[in-house]
């Protein structure tokens, strides 16, 4: 096996890990990086970030309000020093990529544009149309790709995190184009992989987007934190969950039920359409299950109505979603409206970390939707996501210069490395069970839809538990059926599933231990929030047998909780 | 997802096993309903029928430029395209041309990406600037300049349907259409740095338009290398060779080098009139400066004219007053050249009094239709192509000679791709008695450029297996024709050149349409 030494390695090459590199080059370009991703970077989920990036920039904007806003829509679970630092340092990052070449819209004066997002007190999403994250990723990837000391290991799958002495030593990975698996060496490791969501049917996600990082991590002894936390946007186009951007609404769409109404009058009556999107994604589905949702070929749904705006507004200011509804909706939103339902979008839960995106691993940092700061707490607001990979990315990439510029290499045992290669080429690649990849996958994503969606119980929590469970025996069941090693789908299907199949079961335990309602975690069992037991962030390790939860408690500085209406 | 099934598609896939080297196709029957896209139907097959078939996916929504793929010869995002639109009860997959095949559809794209490496794709200005705490300044109308060329998702499908690209020297479409993105940027300070990596290559661009046809996010890039050539023109840093073109241009009026007192050569002992001699004609025939200097191409402007003849049609051309149209000099980047050139033919169609032009040459033909100042003047233009298919249409001529010959038909990309002028061609040869008319793989749409467009035929210094003529004519071969038939001057000279270069003059011609016709009669 070949083995590979870089000072800092990087896993996923998404805005986030795209940052990361960009800072640790700037703290010294000394530094030997590696970013390691299984797709090219310009693949990566990031570039589907629509809406834009929340900063305050102007005047009249500040940043105890923004950071107010993050606080309340978080549903007082976010870690305030946290959000404090978090808004300061949005506005650089927003000059930052601009300065790069990002084409932010502009308003008359030639400045940044910005506009209204759901949530926010203040229009302070910066956008470009509505491709921000395409083309935040884009500027990004120009600038990391400028520095000879930053290199890529495109369409290179990361299996594992090798820990010894609880320090990340390095990581093993498998090289797609030949199938080989070859080992790192290293000083830092950070994980910038993305969000979980495909654990779900019904999802806004990428196909790729599967949470590998967040598996590798918490395998290696990391706990995952509030995964219980999951964003269902309300605006999942039907039927294949394609987002559709919050700015749609941000530029003044509206919502309609079956008889027309905009509903949300009965949810957020002064907020209507930006009221955060727990909020919006509760009442369309409570419209749904009392029968007013409109019928489709693919069951109920929800209409999105944009004809108001105009078609001049809408090529100018929402170009993609024109054509995305058009291509895959088969609907122009100049003459029809859009059918949409919620669908999961985002993980406010990920791997723990501290401000400067420290894990409790020594030399492991987590940054982005892998992460969670928690910048987020119950409910993420439109914007903060791509604000929170560029300024944490930053961070991350700043930690691990500075660290691995004062750490020497550690040895990586090749017992840790020959055990690696026996899990996924002999047990998994090897295995010749009668147990098929894409039936698991799909049942899981049945139950995660069905029974850890939107509105929770515990009996069907417990339920969707066992069945997840179940699935985990039948996984070790399964014949990977493709046994050639070159670009093997169906060997990183197996992984990505191996992956996915304990999130939801993190997901799902992390749920049913929380008995309170709060953000996006709304149990009908137990519909009232609980600051009393409940302001606490979760904390779930990996154990032998089953995940064991832990308890911390929430860091509040100027805004003690309370009740939360719009 | 579950309605109504609307029908069973055949998808029919080039495979590609690299351990053992073996190509092969596999055919699957996928259920199609409303909607339902080619990658809908490809990780159909994965899931339900052959856990083996590989190929890229990400986003499924047309932002993340994984899903490229070759769908019955046209290149297209997998996950953008519905498989109902196609209209067909089998759909083709292959992989993108271009690159190397590392597993079925999966391509490398490395050499692809390897072409911004020579480019910088951010912002070039002072380095004090970069201090500067606050956002540049850029006004909407600034934005508005270059924000459709931003919209790139580098999914390689430029790159794989340009003719040029197979020359791993030329820069390819993309990157240069992102090198004009940020000269266009009102931000960026960097313009004479960032001419330097295209000064040498762009030449290779033959302007046959493929990037823009199959964008999927319909940049238009050709035009945007265009304005790239006009910036690298302005600079002066540019090759002998065409330098050697525009001087001939400027001297004489045509790139062939030649004075326009020998214009009318072709005709000698021949009855064709001529401008000022004559002043109106049914048609004005417009010849093109290679069918009139280029010995090979005046046979072709001969057979024409007796044509005409044949059809009791007057006709006329503009003599020594027809200047070179300037369609290959406004692609050069040689915009004042051009404009001067254009306004003096405009000046002679007012002159002559002409029921309409005909031309010979496809490049003629589309800068007349498209480019200011000949656009404006809204002219009545045809391609011979189109005014014999018509003349044959019509019973006014009936080849009746038989031509024993299988012929494959070149469409020229100033005929087919820009001017969707695909059938003329084809039944002028379908016309005549005893020709077996085949089509090569690449064809219309996705025709394979011959080489020549953009100025290219004048400044050719490629290696042989690096131009696009060669590779051409490796696929006609193969498909044992008699003949290359095509319908542009400039497709007769590149294709010649390969057919002498390849070394099989007894084994394969090239000939004109008019001269396979002409032979007919």
């Amino acid at each position: 096996m070949e083995k590979h030494t870089h000072d800092i390695l990087i896993i996923g090459a998404g805005l986030a890990g795209l940052r990361a590199a960009v800072a640790a080059t700037e703290i010294s370009n000394n530094l030997d990086i590696a970013v390691i991703s299984k797709l090219h970077p310009l693949r990566s989920h990031s570039v589907c970030a629509q809406g834009g990036t929340g900063a305050v920039m102007r005047e009249k904007d500040s940043f105890d309000l923004h950071a107010f806003d993050t606080v309340k829509g978080a549903d007082y679970l976010a870690d305030q020093d946290a959000v404090e630092f978090f808004v300061k340092n949005s506005p650089k990052e927003i000059v930052l990529t601009e300065h790069w070449g990002c084409p932010w819209s502009r308003t008359p004066d030639g400045k940044i544009d910005q506009r209204p997002f759901g949530g926010h007190t203040f229009p302070r999403a910066c956008f470009a149309a509505d491709m921000t994250g395409f083309h935040e990723m884009h500027a990004l990837y120009g600038k990391a790709t400028s520095y000879s000391n930053v290199k890529f290991y495109d369409e290179w799958f990361a299996t594992s995190i090798i820990v010894e002495n609880n320090t990340a030593v390095g990581l093993t990975a498998i090289e797609m184009k030949t199938g080989k698996m070859q080992a790192f060496q290293t000083k830092a490791i950070i994980m910038a992989t993305g969000g979980h969501e495909r654990i779900y049917e019904f999802t806004t996600f990428s196909h790729t987007t599967t949470g590998d990082g967040m598996a590798m991590a918490y395998y290696a002894g990391a706990p995952l934190m509030d995964m219980e936390f999951v964003q269902f946007h309300p605006t999942g186009l039907v039927p294949s969950g394609v987002l559709i951007t919050e700015g749609a609404r941000g530029e003044g769409g509206f919502l309609l039920n079956s008889k027309g109404e905009r509903f949300m009058k009965n949810y957020a009556a002064e907020k209507m359409e930006l009221a955060p999107r727990d909020v919006i994604s509760r009442a369309e589905q409570a419209e749904i299950l009392d029968g007013r949702g409109l019928e489709g070929p693919y069951g109920p749904y929800i209409a999105l109505d944009l004809r108001h705006l105009g078609e001049e507004k809408i090529n100018e200011r929402l170009p993609l979603i024109r054509d995305v509804a058009i291509k895959l909706g088969g609907v122009d939103p100049v003459k029809e409206y859009i059918p949409i339902r919620p669908a999961a979008h985002y993980s406010m839960g990920g791997i723990r970390t501290n401000m400067k995106t420290e894990t409790p691993i020594k030399g492991l940092y987590a940054a982005g939707e892998c992460a969670c700061i928690s910048v987020h707490g119950a409910n993420r607001l439109g914007t903060n996501s791509t604000a929170e990979c560029l300024v944490f990315g930053a961070v991350a990439g700043e930690e691990a210069a500075k660290h691995a510029s004062n750490s020497s290499f550690h040895e990586i045992s090749q017992q840790t490395v020959l055990a690696e290669e026996k899990r996924v080429f002999d047990e998994i690649l090897g295995n010749e069970g009668d147990e098929r990849s894409p039936v698991i996958r799909d049942e899981m994503r049945r139950i995660m839809n069905t029974k850890v969606w939107i509105f929770r119980k515990g009996d069907e929590l417990e339920n969707a538990l066992k069945e997840i469970r179940q699935l985990k025996q039948r996984f070790k069941k399964m014949k990977v059926e493709d046994k050639s090693r070159p670009f093997n789908g169906g060997l990183l299907d197996a992984l990505q599933l191996g992956f996915m199949l304990d999130l939801a079961e993190v997901t799902t335990l992390s749920a049913l231990a929380r008995t309170e309602s709060r953000g996006a975690h709304s149990r009908r069992d137990y519909p009232k929030r609980d600051d009393e037991h409940w302001l606490k962030h979760t904390l779930a390790y990996q154990t032998k047998d089953d995940p064991r939860l832990e308890y911390i408690p929430v860091t509040i500085t100027k805004w003690p909780p309370a009740a939360r209406t719009y | 997802m579950s309605t109504k099934i609307e029908k069973t598609v055949e998808f029919r896939i080039q495979r590609f096993n690299p351990e053992n080297n073996k190509r092969y196709i596999s055919t699957y029957k996928v259920p199609v309903y409303k909607g339902t896209t080619i990658l809908e139907g490809l990780q159909y097959i994965r899931d339900n029928l052959d856990e083996t078939l590989t190929f890229r996916h990400s986003c499924r929504m047309g932002i993340c430029g994984s899903c490229g793929v070759n769908v019955n010869g046209t290149p297209m995002l997998a996950c953008y395209t519905q498989v109902l639109d196609l209209n067909a009860d089998s759909v083709t997959l292959e992989p993108l041309s271009n690159s190397p095949v590392i597993r079925d559809l999966v391509v490398d794209t490395q050499p692809f990406f390897d072409t911004y490496q020579r480019i910088k794709t951010i912002l070039i200005k002072k380095e004090e600037e970069f201090n500067k705490p606050d956002e540049f300044a850029q006004m909407p109308q600034e934005l508005k300049k270059f924000w459709d060329l931003t919209l790139c998702i580098k999914c390689s499908i430029c790159h794989s349907a340009c003719p040029a690209a197979i020359d791993e020297r030329f820069l390819g479409p993309s990157a240069l259409t992102a090198n004009y993105r940020f000269i266009s940027d009102s931000r960026d300070e960097g313009n004479s740095e960032r001419l330097k990596p295209m000064a040498d290559n762009i030449w290779l661009c033959t302007q046959c338009n493929s990037c823009t046809m199959f964008c999927p996010k319909l940049l238009q890039c050709a035009n945007a290398i265009v304005d790239d050539h006009c910036l690298v023109v302005e600079s002066g840093d540019i090759p002998r060779t065409v330098k050697d073109v525009l001087e001939s241009v400027y001297k004489y009026n045509n790139p062939m080098g030649t004075h326009q007192s020998k214009r009318m050569d072709w005709a000698k002992n021949s009855n064709v009139k001529a401008y000022p001699n004559v002043t109106e004609a049914d048609v004005l025939y417009f010849v093109c400066c290679s069918n009139v200097y280029d010995i090979r191409n005046q046979e072709i402007a001969r057979l024409m004219a007796q044509i005409f003849d044949k059809l009791g049609v007057t006709y006329a051309t503009l003599g020594s007053e027809e200047w070179c149209c300037g369609d290959h000099i406004l692609r050069l980047g040689e915009k004042g050249l051009f404009e001067m050139l254009a306004e003096h033919n405009v000046n002679m169609f007012k002159k002559f009094d002409a029921k309409k032009i005909v031309t010979l040459s496809p490049h003629c033909y589309n800068t007349f239709k498209h480019d200011k100042p000949y656009s404006d003047a809204a002219l009545n233009v045809q391609h011979y192509t189109q005014f014999l298919a018509e003349a044959i249409k019509q019973g006014k001529i009936s080849p009746s000679k038989t031509v024993k010959k299988k012929v494959a038909y070149h469409d020229p990309c100033f005929l087919g791709k820009r001017n969707e002028i695909f059938d003329a061609p084809r039944q002028i040869l379908q016309s005549i008695n005893g020709l077996e008319l085949v089509e090569m793989k690449r064809t219309k749409q996705s025709s394979f450029c011959c080489g020549g467009g953009g100025g290219r035929v004048w400044t050719e210094e490629a290696q042989p297996e690096k131009r696009p003529c060669v590779d051409r004519v490796k696929e006609a071969l193969s498909l044992g024709v008699d003949v290359i038939a095509t319908a542009c001057p400039y497709c007769i000279t590149t294709l010649e050149d390969a057919v002498k270069v390849l070394d099989v003059e007894n084994k394969i011609a090239v000939r004109d349409v008019l001269e396979l016709l002409s032979e007919a009669l």
